[in-house]
């Protein structure tokens, strides 16, 4: 989606922007949360974000600014001017989780959004998603913790040795299935516990 | 395109300042240099002026007190001791007839024992050697003038040599070790910066974070390139400084020259190396990408600086052929020197050269943003 893999076959579009034609433009509509976060552990979140706002095609103030609210959104404030370097997971995850939607973008890709983070931190989280969601935003992530993905999904996409072996809703996973929770849905889907432990 | 390098570039000069070990370890070179250099010179012209007391083993010396008279006269004295510290193991054997061909006009035979291939003991011998040859010149103007012959007949030459050299152009050597320390400064000083920048960024996993967003990897490159070359020519502002007053220090007119680092020339320097500065830039960045760790990075940027250094030193020791000269690096030496010693600047040399140095710039560049569009760089696979 980002250009840095070559598709075996196949396209992917942004927005109706196909990535491999015009990847620059479908960048313009992207928020990416990695995994590894990739922090630059000598700048502060306030550069870090800042940076990246700045990047994603913001003007310097207009920059400043998202990167204020997004902090306070997030309850950074307290950490905003500590350089990276000795964080704990769930600071640098939130800070990586910051840098993907400072500057708003349509589409939000999160990998594993909520390894390390603390309860508060993933329920700060999981309010955000929604939030974003209901804002109109795109918000595509993976995860391997089903009661996370039953609570924020509208559309599931199971994978299993990099083929989709489902997708639809969570009520339609589990009404396939014939199980009562997603959990269940999955493994029955996989075919064995793999996914799980993964 | 402009606003994003600018936004680059800032962040890369802002994230490398930050990192003190690496900007102070670049900074070591460019301080120590010229102080390492001063000392050494310092050194060897206080051993220039002022030669150690010499003492060899003279063997039948009672047989030529005159001789060991004149060696003593020039600090070479006759050990007394087996064990003293300063007895080189030079023998200087007297013949048994040394007094009876001395008195019949005959050549006395006197026999010097040391081993030539010692090079820490040829400088004595030599000095040895041409301290018998003034005896032996010395004895036989003597002999001349008492046979009623003016020595002057043997002179058959007399030549004058007229030195158009000035004081601040004879210090050839030195001048190329001095601008040699200067143009590996521009390579060195901001080397570890360069490595992680890009290898290191890459072990970081934010270069990939990089590339996801709206901007090509050619802007990377350069804006990265810029940075390393701004910590280049800090260095070289600060080895040009602590030159200026180091080489100030050292008593060159013992040696009858000068050594005068002049605003002018540390600008004209600055001006030289700024390409040269960016060109080691986006060689070293080029050549981290290619590794697959910063340690790995690390030790392919030590191997590749050495074809900087050997045409940097092609200049210093006046080895270069024609072809040569006109090469990068090599070239802007050479402008160095001449500017430094007032001779005019090879003007045709130092363009075309300054040209090349660009241009290598420019491929090295693109070649490091292709680079960064394969996944097997770009994840380190």
């Amino acid at each position: 989606m980002f250009g840095l893999l070559k598709a075996d076959k196949g396209t992917a579009e942004i927005d109706g922007i196909d990535v491999a034609k015009n990847p620059m433009a479908a960048k313009q509509n992207l928020g990416l949360f990695p995994d590894p976060c990739g922090l630059y552990e000598r700048l502060t979140p306030r550069e870090y974000i800042t940076f990246f706002a700045q990047l994603s095609g913001m003007s310097e103030i207009a920059a400043k600014e998202a990167t204020a609210k997004v902090l306070e959104k997030l309850s950074m404030d307290d950490i905003a001017d500590r350089r990276c370097q000795g964080f704990s997971q769930g600071q640098r995850m939130k800070t990586a989780l910051a840098q993907a939607v400072v500057h708003n973008p349509s589409n939000i890709i999160l990998d594993e959004p909520t390894r390390g983070l603390d309860v508060m931190s993933t329920r700060i989280l999981r309010e955000l998603l929604l939030l974003l969601k209901a804002q109109g935003h795109c918000v595509l992530f993976s995860s391997h913790v089903m009661q996370e993905v039953a609570a924020l999904c509208d559309h599931v996409v199971i994978m299993a040795n990099g083929k989709v072996v489902a997708e639809g809703s969570v009520e339609s996973l589990c009404e396939r299935t014939g199980k009562d929770s997603l959990e269940e849905a999955f493994i029955d889907l996989i075919g064995s516990d793999e996914g799980i432990a993964a | 395109m402009i606003n994003l390098l600018k936004v680059l570039y800032k962040k890369e000069v802002m994230d490398a300042s930050r990192d003190k070990r690496s900007v102070v370890a670049g900074l070591y070179y460019a301080i120590g240099a010229p102080l390492g250099i001063c000392i050494l010179f310092t050194l060897l012209l206080q051993q220039l002026a002022s030669p150690d007391a010499l003492k060899i083993t003279i063997e039948n010396s009672l047989s030529a007190p005159n001789l060991v008279a004149h060696l003593k006269n020039n600090d070479i004295a006759m050990a007394t001791d087996n064990t003293d510290s300063k007895l080189k193991p030079i023998i200087l054997q007297i013949s048994d007839d040394y007094q009876k061909n001395m008195r019949e006009g005959r050549p006395a035979t006197v026999t010097l024992i040391a081993d030539k291939s010692d090079d820490k003991l040829r400088k004595h011998i030599q000095r040895v050697e041409k301290t018998l040859a003034l005896y032996n010149s010395e004895v036989a103007s003597l002999r001349l003038i008492t046979r009623g012959v003016d020595p002057q007949l043997m002179r058959v030459l007399a030549v004058e040599v007229n030195d158009q050299a000035t004081p601040d152009s004879k210090g050839g050597m030195f001048l190329g070790i001095a601008t040699l320390s200067m143009i590996l400064t521009v390579f060195y000083a901001a080397m570890n910066l360069a490595i992680d920048t890009s290898a290191g960024e890459r072990e970081r996993n934010s270069l990939s974070l990089l590339l996801s967003h709206p901007l090509s990897s050619l802007h990377i490159v350069l804006a990265k390139s810029a940075a390393i070359a701004t910590f280049s020519m800090l260095g070289l502002a600060i080895i040009l400084v602590v030159s200026k007053f180091s080489y100030g220090m050292v008593p060159w007119q013992q040696l009858g020259f000068s050594v005068t680092i002049t605003p002018s020339f540390m600008l004209f320097c600055a001006v030289v190396c700024l390409p040269i500065a960016f060109m080691s830039a986006s060689l070293q960045v080029f050549v981290s990408f290619t590794a697959k760790s910063f340690k790995e990075a690390q030790s392919y940027v030590t191997m590749v600086l050495f074809i900087p250094m050997a045409l940097s030193m092609v200049t210093t020791y006046d080895i270069a052929t024609d072809i040569v000269q006109w090469l990068p690096i090599a070239a802007q030496q050479f402008a160095l020197m001449e500017f430094i010693k007032g001779n005019p600047i090879p003007v045709p040399q130092l363009v075309l050269s300054t040209l090349i140095t660009i241009i290598l710039f420019g491929v090295f560049s693109y070649l490091s943003s292709r680079m960064l569009k394969s996944e097997k760089v770009v994840f380190g696979l």
